[in-house]
């Protein structure tokens, strides 16, 4: 008898939890496309305003994003570094960690793996593999000093990370300009060898194995989030640290962990771009991918899966960019304006801010309660 | 050595000082009021657009400084909107704007004045230097401190008035207090939003200022983020003096000497422009750990562990 | 006597709970009125409706006689009501005199004279026997001045009305002392004092008259002078048993569960927890009553772990657990229910498996090799739903689609499940409805039947006689007495948590 009742509630309660899946997922979705919508709109409005023809413009955007193999493999190139990045920051912002040091983790990553890829020899593989290495390395080594001042010393992650970006690109700059230079007008390291070097798919386009490398560090991180203790941990830091303590997990150490880890992604974007793009590493390579990791990071709602597709648009925006900035006199910096718009809309709290105040005050009421007994 | 220690030397010292000054200014009033202002380049790049487009089409610099703060204005609105009303994170909103001022100003630049890169124009008028009555004449000092244009002078002269605003005015108290314990402001009937609002709109409008001058005086052309990270570095230099008025333009000045050698030393002894230019972050990365040590000193009883 | 408060008929919920339910509430002119209550009672929303914070869903108010309508605290500043807060709304890095002056700032044309405002507050502090330095700044004083720039804040504003909230909780004896001073020196001026508290003995010191509320509702107005702290104590916990508990005589066996001689600070640096000696045994419970702030916090967050004691030891089955660290304490077998289960107890947005996951998520159970069994943890947690009957539950949903009750229920399930000997229950039932206080109270003996060791941690009197086989009464950091359930009277429990002794001599707090 009890057990035919609890059948009957489990299929009332399964019809109920799918209706709040499916309301969750449209959310999920619909948010970032009303964001990326109303970005869409008004750089329109700016195009129109400089005397271009919206449509035209985003057609040809649309076009040199996706039309024909060799538009797409650019895409797929610029996709790339966003696939890292947003991986990188993604992976920390569920972590509770504010890692918007990606962008200086990315350019120490590139400096090692530029470095290793012409200092040693090695077969292509290990060759590949070491250069990889030292650019994780590299990359959590610039991420464990915003680690361990948030960890040991309370130092606000964001400020530090805000002065290591500048740090990291003017230090890679001198070592590139100065003690590394290879000899030529360019600022740049010398090239790497072919042993270290990711195989191109095609002659037209930097497309590379990197690309590949994403995708299963992707798939890989899909596991360590949903599948593993250590993610199991770093989510729920990132979600309630008392909880965490309270349950046993030592949550500075989760901190700095899942700052090394971000960091490891981030030298790993730098890795692709000087063995797979660049074959050097060139003083200022970054048109500032570990920025777009931020937008990408916070339309893909922090998850794997979604940083596959939110990298996919930037990625296609940023190369379609290109094919417009050619037909019309609409550049791709337009594209840098749509992501700024689309971060700013996603981290605004708008339509629900009087219900949040709403029950802000209430539970002001209640914390006032809890207050009364307060410690003595 | 004289080539590099020379009067010339003082007078680049001011230039390159003056739109460091401006970006201080501004950063000082959000940074007492609670506020970390980190969208300061975005507000000085499209001030800096704004004036050279402005003077090439009507060729009056008045207006082009008024175009300048204008659009710095509206961007600081538009900042401190997201933050203060849109409760957006105060990083992630100053990101976006940055973002915003450079692919927006990139993008007019080609669409308004035809150009990739670098925009400049015979058209563009220059300032007039101002000579100073009582000194003019008087050789050193003359040289020193006179001849520069209007956009010097404001900076210097904005720093004790900005200083005496926060400390001689019912205003600063309130601006202290709002960004010390916004609780105990508005406990007392004070509107923290508004406070807050009004920091946020001043330093659009000293940074208007500062990106007129780099734009319309210090090098009189347009080009893509030349802000340079400059809005970035005044907030280094006020959390090295930790809000302080007169050691924020202090450290303000000395980054400014930096800057200026730097050009310099490159020039005849050949150090590395990367090393000077690096001085302002890693000095303030220091005193964010002094600043740390001091903190986990004073928390000895909230018993942290892990 | 006039009345300068008044309010009628007072309404205020939140959600369902109604944190003021039909309160009336009035104070005289030139009295010092305590308003008594346990943590939850209400008293702290019903100041916070007076002094425009909150605003009630039904009632009146009137001031002076006065109907008046309180939209913001700027009104009430308007009408003379001033508030201070236990946690003081001061500006650190400011003198006492800008603290003072904030907001309504002597000078003209914008400039803010700095002379008159430390003029003006050293006439006040004058006038009022509160000596101050005015040009002091307000992070260099004590917590004692610190309260005293808030009352001149205060009285700078022309307060007639003070609300002082649990104004002796950061207290030194001696300051306690210089503010019941202070208040005299106020009512004496014709100014009206509310003084939110519940330490009996400074409402029996300081007060003309007290109002007890409980659950939201008014439950007394006295004379202080015409009733013991005694009393007052068994009016503030009540007595409305609703249900009881079927439970056998216990059986006590080994001492599962040892504290001795415990000393632990506050946050605040003072000493919370003064010498406590106490033992649980295996198939026991045991109650620890007591006014909440009287150190409970503290004692239970050393036992689970997330705090350090300055001295004594805490023994677990006999062997020191000094300074372990949360999962060493869990390792040894103590399961722990937080008295928060919104912040501590569970993280909200995380699925109910997730919740029950805590803690066992490295263990060989369901983990191997760092790979977590997922699938085995969603049919624990299915297991755990329909044992512990947690309605509407979906193993994948967050936490927080479930009501408080299922929520507790969550937090019950996973600490009682992987053989725990130990079980510290603080507040096991706070918050939730009657049919989940019956089911965790039910789990409770249960699992004592089944040979655990049951700390149980309550303001509840109902709660604490309903389930206890043994009653420890805590007052200011010391075990006052212990007395055997059975024979234990409400009244001599009240007469200990009020810091009475046997003997019937006052302890001074």
């Amino acid at each position: 008898m009890a057990r035919s009742r609890a059948q009957l509630s489990d299929i009332g309660e399964s019809r109920v939890a799918w209706a709040g899946h499916l309301r969750h997922l449209a959310m999920g979705i619909l948010k970032p496309s009303a964001a990326v919508g109303l970005a869409l709109l008004i750089g329109a409005g700016v195009i129109w305003a400089m005397g271009e023809d919206p449509i035209f413009a985003y057609q040809t955007l649309f076009n040199g994003a996706f039309k024909g193999a060799g538009n797409f493999v650019a895409t797929l190139q610029y996709t790339t570094p966003l696939l890292f990045t947003g991986l990188a920051v993604s992976f920390a912002f569920r972590a509770g960690v504010a890692n918007i040091g990606v962008e200086g983790q990315m350019l120490f990553g590139a400096l090692a793996a530029g470095i290793v890829g012409y200092t040693i020899s090695a077969p292509h593989f290990l060759h590949v593999a070491l250069a990889m290495i030292a650019a994780a390395v590299a990359g959590a080594v610039w991420a464990f000093i915003p680690a361990i001042l948030r960890a040991r010393l309370g130092v606000n992650e964001l400020v530090v990370c805000l002065m290591l970006n500048p740090i990291a690109l003017l230090l890679t700059g001198y070592f590139s300009s100065y003690p590394l230079k290879a000899p030529g007008p360019t600022n740049k390291t010398y090239d790497i060898l072919a042993s270290a070097q990711l195989q191109q798919f095609t002659n037209s386009a930097q497309l590379n194995t990197g690309f590949i490398l994403a995708l299963v560090l992707l798939a890989v991180f899909w596991v360590i989030e949903n599948r593993t203790g250590k993610g199991y941990e770093w989510k729920l830091v990132g979600q309630n640290p008392l909880f965490a303590r309270y349950g046993g997990i030592g949550v500075q150490k989760s901190i700095i962990g899942a700052f090394l880890v971000s960091g490891m992604v981030a030298g790993l974007a730098g890795a692709e771009q000087v063995l797979g793009v660049y074959r050097a590493f060139y003083n200022g390579f970054s048109p500032g991918y570990g920025f777009d990791g931020i937008a990408v990071a916070m339309l893909a709602k922090n998850s794997p899966i979604g940083v596959a597709f939110a990298a996919l648009l930037l990625g296609a925006l940023n190369s379609g960019g290109i094919v417009m900035q050619m037909m019309t006199s609409v550049t791709r910096d337009l594209v840098k304006m749509l992501e700024a718009v689309i971060i700013l809309l996603l981290a605004a709290d708008f339509a629900i801010t009087s219900f949040k105040a709403r029950r802000k005050v209430a539970k002001a009421g209640t914390a006032g309660k809890s207050i009364g007994g307060g410690q003595a | 050595m004289n080539e590099i220690l020379n009067l010339g030397l003082i007078t680049a010292i001011i230039r390159v000082s003056t739109p460091l000054v401006f970006a201080a200014l501004g950063g000082l009033l959000t940074f007492k009021a609670g506020i970390l202002n980190i969208a300061m380049d975005g507000f000085m790049l499209v001030a800096a657009f704004l004036g050279i487009l402005t003077a090439y089409f009507t060729g009056n610099l008045a207006w082009a400084v008024f175009a300048a703060v204008l659009g710095s204005v509206i961007m600081a609105i538009l900042f401190g909107y997201f933050n203060l009303k849109f409760k957006a994170d105060i990083f992630i909103a100053g990101i976006a704007v940055g973002m915003l001022a450079s692919g927006l100003t990139a993008v007019l630049l080609q669409g308004a004045l035809g150009q990739t890169g670098v925009f400049a124009s015979s058209k563009i008028p220059r300032f007039s230097q101002i000579q100073i009555p009582f000194i003019d004449g008087i050789p050193i000092l003359s040289q020193l401190f006179s001849g520069y244009s209007i956009l010097v002078y404001l900076a210097f002269l904005f720093t004790p008035v900005v200083s005496l605003a926060m400390s001689r005015t019912k205003w600063g108290l309130r601006v202290r207090a709002v960004g010390e314990n916004p609780d105990s402001a508005a406990s007392v009937g004070i509107d923290v939003f508004k406070i807050k609002m009004e920091t946020v709109i001043l330093s659009g409008f000293f940074c208007g200022l500062g990106g007129a001058y780099l734009s319309l005086d210090y090098v009189s052309l347009f080009s893509r983020d030349m802000t340079a990270d400059r809005g970035l570095i005044a907030l280094a230099a006020i959390f090295f003096a930790q809000g302080n008025p007169v050691t924020t333009i202090a450290v303000t000045v000395l980054f400014g000497i930096a800057q200026a050698l730097a050009v310099r030393l490159q020039q005849s002894v050949g150090i590395a422009p990367q090393i000077v230019q690096v001085i302002p972050y890693f000095v303030t990365m220091i005193a964010l750990i002094a600043v740390g040590f001091q903190t986990v000193h004073h928390r000895k009883y909230q018993q942290v562990i892990e | 006597m006039v009345n300068s408060v008044e309010m009628r008929g007072i309404v205020k919920k939140f959600g369902t709970l109604a944190a003021n339910n039909n309160v009336d509430f009035s104070a005289g002119k030139g009295e010092v009125h305590a308003l008594v209550g346990e943590n939850g009672a209400g008293k702290t929303t019903l100041m916070n409706i007076l002094y425009g914070v909150i605003a009630p869903d039904e009632g009146s108010i009137q001031i002076d006689d006065r109907k008046v309508h309180i939209g913001n605290p700027a009104v009430a500043i308007g009408l003379g009501i001033g508030m201070v807060h236990q946690h003081f709304k001061l500006v650190p890095s400011l003198s006492v005199a800008e603290n003072i002056v904030l907001g309504s700032e002597p000078g003209s044309r914008g400039f803010f004279d700095r002379l008159a405002a430390m003029r003006q507050v050293a006439e006040l502090a004058d006038r009022f026997a509160l000596a101050i330095d005015p040009m002091a700044t307000v992070q260099d004083l004590p917590v004692g001045l610190q309260q005293r720039v808030e009352i001149l804040k205060m009285l700078y504003r022309e307060a007639k009305i003070l609300i002082l909230d649990e104004p002796t909780a950061v207290l030194t004896p001696q300051e306690t002392e210089e503010l019941f001073r202070t208040v005299r020196n106020l009512t004496s001026d014709g100014k009206t004092v509310i003084f939110i508290t519940h330490k009996l003995n400074e409402v029996m010191k300081v007060s003309d008259r007290v109002s007890v509320m409980r659950a939201g509702r008014m439950v007394a107005t006295l004379n202080t002078s015409e009733i013991s702290a005694a009393q007052l104590a068994e009016k503030m916990v009540g007595r409305s048993v609703l249900f009881q508990v079927q439970k056998q005589p216990s059986e006590p066996k080994e001492v599962l569960l040892e504290v001795k001689d415990l000393r632990v600070m506050s946050n605040r640096g003072l000493e919370a927890v003064r010498g406590v000696s106490l033992q649980v045994r295996a198939g026991e419970i045991v109650g620890l009553a007591g006014v909440q702030g009287n150190g409970q916090d503290e004692l239970v967050e050393v036992l689970a772990g997330l705090r350090r004691s300055t001295a004594g030891d805490v023994l677990l089955r006999g062997s020191s657990s000094k300074d372990f660290n949360p999962r060493q304490v869990r390792e040894a077998g103590v399961a722990y229910i937080p008295s928060d289960r919104i912040k501590v107890g569970l993280s909200l947005d995380a699925a109910i498996w997730e919740n029950m996951l805590l803690g066992y998520h490295a263990t060989r159970e369901f983990n191997r090799g760092g790979l977590l069994d997922v699938g085995k943890a969603t049919s624990f947690a299915r297991e755990l739903i329909s044992r512990f009957d947690i309605r509407g539950a979906q193993v994948g949903a967050p936490v927080k689609s479930l009501s408080g009750g299922n929520q507790q229920k969550v937090v019950l399930a996973r600490e009682f499940s992987h053989g725990r000997r130990v079980i510290i229950a603080d507040q096991p039932s706070r918050g939730v409805d009657i049919g989940a206080i019956e089911f965790i109270h039910k789990q409770l003996v249960a699992m004592r039947d089944r040979g655990c060791g049951v700390f149980l941690i309550s303001a509840d009197l109902d709660e604490i006689f309903s389930l206890s086989d043994r009653i420890l009464v805590i007052f200011h950091g010391e075990i006052m007495g212990e007395l055997a359930a059975r024979d234990a009277t409400v009244e001599e429990v009240g007469r200990l948590m009020a810091g009475v002794n046997r003997r019937g001599g006052d302890v001074i707090g």
